[in-house]
């Protein structure tokens, strides 16, 4: 099978749009909530969780930075996997019903997106020198203001890590495809169809021109994440 | 009055500082020379608040500060600033950096109003601020970016963030070792005007030159602890420990 790539083939395609109205801005706000929650989520779980372990010592510290540096490549079907069987009707959480629904895929991605904001934040917040710790502690700060001075002057760390997160949240298949089902409603808009999924199904269905099409859309996506982070970074660095 | 009684500090088992006893009092400079290496960044750690003593007590205006609530003690430590030898600025505006004592010693609420309205606008710099950085000379910094500053310009911010609040004590840790005679002297005349205001100041420091220069009275630290305390006159003119003659001397060389 020829696989009909070609530049004039493609531009038709991306003129005519060839999407039922509301399809692809239903996809795409799938993607963002999903994604943009879990990230969310996971970085207010993740950055208190790297000042403790940069500055606190505890028994097992080593433990849970091995944890933490396994958890970044653990692979996300088997992420889904879990999360499956946590939701399925027999899990524990089965009487919430949150199987095939953006909430099992916000879990799954939860899971993935934390270890790596944890473990880039962590190393971040290790870099900030002993001295602007003392230097907030002598000028009369509390441990929680000591902590708000080193998230401050790791800003740059932790904005990689949820760009970082948010890159593992947004392009991924596997996890999202087994709890969240890629399905649409009737009318054809998404329930729990994500932009990666989406391109899954349509490859798979020979329609190379969509797949491509859902393939530029979110890269740009990734792309204005990252401008709007990297710009929220610089502002926040002269107002502090 | 910030007064030590007989206090040691140790490391595991090595002892780093052992039995103390000094006092500082506002409106005095109050120097410790000593070689490298003898304690004196510990004693003025232990001055600070920083770290209980393995042993010994240590009082701030009649209160024994580990005898004394976390909030109580936080009060504390903050009628101290402390000025490190490294500047340990923060990566924002040399203003930002002068503000943080004010901003950290306002209420939570403030804090949040403040943090809310710089977002459309300007919240223009505090007076103590400016006063502040006219003292160490650096009036005209306010806006620029911290670390576009110069090592010895950095060093006086550092002063100037532990003035601007206005505390009892100053507790300064080699504040000029790395500076040249120019930023030196800025720091020096900035020393004795905030003790002409009122304020008591610590300086560590092994340049005894310096000492001399600034300091009412001097203790003199030695690997063998706090050999003597005295006025500025007495310590190197006459003094009456013999480990303090020699070292004053030049002949201890440790």
């Amino acid at each position: 099978m020829s696989v009909p790539l070609e530049p004039v083939v493609m531009l038709p395609a991306l003129l005519e749009f060839p999407f039922r109205e509301g399809y692809v801005r239903s996809i795409i706000y799938v993607s963002l909530y999903v994604s943009g929650t879990a990230v969310i989520l996971s970085t207010l779980f993740s950055i208190p969780v790297a000042i403790v372990m940069g500055f606190a010592d505890f028994p097992g510290k080593q433990v849970v930075k091995a944890i933490i540096n396994t958890g970044m490549g653990f692979p996300s079907v088997v992420v889904g996997l879990i999360v499956l069987f946590v939701v399925s009707n027999q899990g524990p959480l089965g009487a919430l019903e949150l199987i095939f629904t953006k909430e099992a895929m916000i879990m799954s991605q939860f899971v993935l997106a934390t270890p790596p904001i944890t473990a880039i934040s962590l190393a971040a917040v290790s870099g900030v020198g002993d001295n602007v710790r003392d230097a907030a502690r002598a000028l009369g700060g509390t441990r929680l203001d000591v902590a708000l001075v080193v998230i401050k002057e790791a800003r740059y760390g932790i904005a990689t890590a949820v760009l970082a997160g948010f890159g593992r949240a947004i392009s991924e298949v596997g996890s999202v495809l087994i709890v969240g089902g890629n399905i649409t409603s009737a009318s054809g808009i998404s329930k729990t169809r994500t932009l990666t999924t989406a391109i899954q199904l349509e490859a798979r269905q020979g329609q190379y021109n969509t797949a491509l099409v859902l393939g530029v859309v979110l890269v740009a996506l990734v792309l204005a994440v990252n401008a709007v982070v990297v710009r929220f970074g610089d502002e926040g660095a002269m107002n502090r | 009055m910030i007064r030590l009684a007989g206090v040691s500090q140790a490391y595991g088992d090595q002892p780093v500082v052992e039995d103390v006893s000094m006092s500082v009092e506002p409106g005095e400079v109050l120097a410790i020379i000593g070689p490298s290496g003898v304690g004196k960044t510990t004693l003025l750690r232990i001055l600070a608040l920083f770290v209980r003593p393995t042993a010994g007590r240590v009082d701030v205006d009649g209160d024994s500060a580990w005898d004394v609530d976390e909030d109580r003690r936080l009060a504390l430590r903050r009628k101290s600033g402390m000025v490190f030898q490294e500047a340990s600025l923060f990566d924002a505006t040399v203003a930002r950096n002068v503000e943080y004592g004010l901003r950290v010693r306002r209420s939570w609420d403030d804090r949040l109003r403040d943090a809310v309205r710089s977002v459309v606008s300007s919240n223009g710099t505090p007076e103590a601020v400016e006063r502040a950085l006219a003292a160490v000379g650096l009036g005209h910094k306010l806006d620029q970016r911290a670390t576009s500053l110069s090592g010895g310009e950095a060093q006086r911010v550092s002063f100037a963030r532990a003035l601007a609040y206005d505390p009892t004590y100053l507790l300064l840790d080699e504040p000029t070792s790395d500076l040249d005679p120019r930023n030196t002297g800025a720091i020096e005349e900035a020393v004795l005007e905030a003790r002409d205001r009122g304020i008591g100041v610590v300086v560590a420091t092994h340049d005894m030159h310096q000492a001399e220069r600034i300091a009412d009275r001097v203790g003199v630290l030695l690997s063998d602890g706090l050999t003597e305390v005295g006025s500025a006159e007495q310590i190197f003119e006459d003094p009456t420990d013999e480990r303090t003659r020699k070292f004053v001397s030049g002949e201890l060389v440790y």
